[in-house]
């Protein structure tokens, strides 16, 4: 599920650079590897990928700050 | 803010040496600024989500050596420094590049006082702003430590600000608004919770750390607000503290304006209004829940500040008339950096009766004065002429919002040959609407002369923005077209 999403982060967000490596527990917010449009596009991916419903009150710093971050979201919400 | 100033010395910054700070939102970006302040330098914020090549305009146009910035933003540095520039030296970097780096490990190691062997005056420059010309190359605006502190003191006191107060920044450093979380907090003693990149993205999070906060001013665009309000993540929160929420950069939609009015009854509303080559000059606190849906006024002028309303042939116009706000104050820009022809064309020269000049800053902003209170009419430039006939643009997208379903609109001309233009406009639905681009047409000639109703009318998803959330007019053009 992690390389699912850096794949999507790198391939869709930033034109699939070959230089840029993203790990799981990287910052993605503060260092600016993923904008405000670009969040919402990778929700949305989400949503339609792992087939869940992110809730307004959900999109959060806490569940997606990192992809690990977003995967334990992923896997509670989907239980 | 000692240990950096020492640092920045060390590094050969003397007084009116510009100093650029390439930063997200975080707390190095007030050690930054008073650091850089404190040396008696020049701070000019460059926003790190600006393409790279307008980061390398501004550090040529500055003529800016050293930069401080954070190793989170290490992927656009090498970007910038791999065209030459005159940048010598960066702060908050570990590793060893092509300039000198110094990590912020090591500024906090130095001795924790440091005065320069020079004195700073209040009339020395403080701080440059760029903000979009409109002829595409960014303008930098001047500000001195006298326009600064005039601003903290004028907004202290109008907002009756004290050390009880908890500021929310919402804005990044290179956007006016920020001045009131980094200059007045500090003349009040008041705190300033500066909010993440991250909670700027989720507006739950961000609602959360208004309440966790205890946040009494907020000051902050529109959109900011309007999303948590869209989002529901309002809904169950009281945000008690709230005193005062200050709002500017655009206008406030006026419906989801009264939703928040209704909602938070302890908070009073305030429109800001002031160009970034003034800071703020009028301000107007909305004394009850709007009943009709006319724009909200800009209101009075504030204090230490002169206006003039002036038409098209240079001419004082009367209460009720249309024409340009001139303004100037105390918290009024030096200048264009670098530009002095820019700068002598955006004043408007008289004098007084010893013979002094009086400048005044050119706002290009159209206003009407009533009873002692300003209305905003519009960019000068904002207005067309259709078939003859003036058509403000804005007025056009006021009524649009009023329709139901509308969330967000924006209304332009565009030529369509050498002598002809016409009006179109790109609108945002609001989630689960099923008007049709027609509709919107349709309702807007119940309202509106037929002159005015945009020939095209386009749905789309959303608005290119600027960094600090407004939408990007020319920009906004390319999507539909």
């Amino acid at each position: 599920m992690d390389q699912t999403i850096i794949k999507y982060i790198i391939d869709e967000l930033h034109g699939g650079r070959t230089d840029l490596e993203i790990n799981s527990d990287d910052d993605l917010l503060g260092g600016g590897l993923v904008e405000s449009m670009g969040m919402m596009k990778l929700i949305q991916f989400i949503e339609d990928q792992f087939e869940i419903k992110v809730a307004p009150q959900d999109m959060t710093i806490e569940n997606f700050m990192t992809v690990g971050a977003m995967v334990t979201y992923i896997s509670q919400t989907k239980n | 803010m000692h240990q950096l100033a020492a640092c920045l010395y060390e590094a050969g910054v003397r007084k009116g040496d510009r100093v650029g700070i390439y930063l997200h939102r975080s707390l190095e970006t007030a050690i930054a600024i008073y650091g850089i302040l404190h040396v008696g330098a020049v701070y000019v914020p460059i926003d790190p989500k600006a393409p790279i090549a307008r980061s390398q305009f501004l550090i040529s146009d500055c003529n800016i050596k050293v930069l401080i910035s954070h190793r989170s933003q290490k992927r656009n540095l090498e970007k910038i420094i791999a065209d030459p520039t005159e940048l010598k030296t960066i702060i908050g970097l570990e590793e060893s590049w092509s300039v000198d780096t110094l990590s912020w490990e090591t500024v906090y190691q130095g001795a924790d006082h440091f005065e320069p062997p020079y004195r700073v005056l209040e009339k020395d420059l403080a701080y440059i702003m760029y903000t979009s010309g409109s002829t595409g190359q960014p303008k930098g605006i001047m500000h001195t430590h006298y326009s600064g502190l005039s601003y903290a003191r004028l907004t202290t006191e109008l907002y009756g600000v004290t050390e009880q107060d908890v500021v929310g920044n919402h804005a990044p450093i290179h956007f006016d608004i920020c001045t009131f979380g980094y200059f007045t907090s500090p003349f009040a003693g008041a705190c300033t919770v500066i909010v993440t990149d991250a909670a700027t993205i989720f507006p739950a999070s961000l609602g959360e750390l208004i309440e966790k906060e205890k946040i009494t001013i907020w000051y902050s665009v529109p959109l900011a607000l309007i999303q948590m309000l869209q989002n529901g993540i309002l809904d169950e929160k009281k945000m008690s503290a709230l005193r005062w929420i200050l709002y500017g950069g655009e206008e406030f939609p006026i419906k989801y304006l009264r939703t928040l009015m209704e909602r938070w009854p302890h908070t009073t509303f305030c429109n800001v209004y002031g160009p970034a080559e003034v800071n703020q000059c009028t301000y107007y606190h909305i004394p009850e829940l709007p009943t009709s849906d006319d724009p909200i006024p800009i209101g009075q002028i504030w204090g230490n500040t002169d206006y003039l309303i002036i038409n098209e042939e240079g001419d004082r116009v009367d209460d009720n008339e249309t024409g340009e706000l001139l303004i100037r104050s105390a918290t009024q820009m030096k200048g264009y950096w670098n530009n002095s022809e820019l700068t002598e064309k955006s004043l408007y020269k008289e004098q007084d009766a010893s013979g002094e000049e009086m400048a005044f800053y050119k706002t290009g902003d159209l206003v009407k004065e009533i009873d002692g209170v300003l209305h905003f009419l519009g960019r000068k430039d904002f207005q067309v002429k259709i078939r003859g006939y003036r058509v403000e643009l804005g007025a056009v997208e006021s009524f649009l919002l009023t329709h139901q379903s509308v969330k967000e609109a924006a209304v332009f001309p565009v030529r369509i040959s050498e002598e002809k233009q016409q009006i179109e406009a790109a609108v945002i639905l609001n989630a689960g609407s099923t008007e049709k681009e027609k509709d919107l047409i349709d309702f807007l000639k119940t309202k509106l002369p037929f002159y005015a109703v945009p020939t095209e009318l386009k749905l789309v998803d959303d608005f290119p923005r600027t960094s600090s959330g407004k939408i990007k007019r020319s920009a906004i053009k390319k999507l539909v077209l």
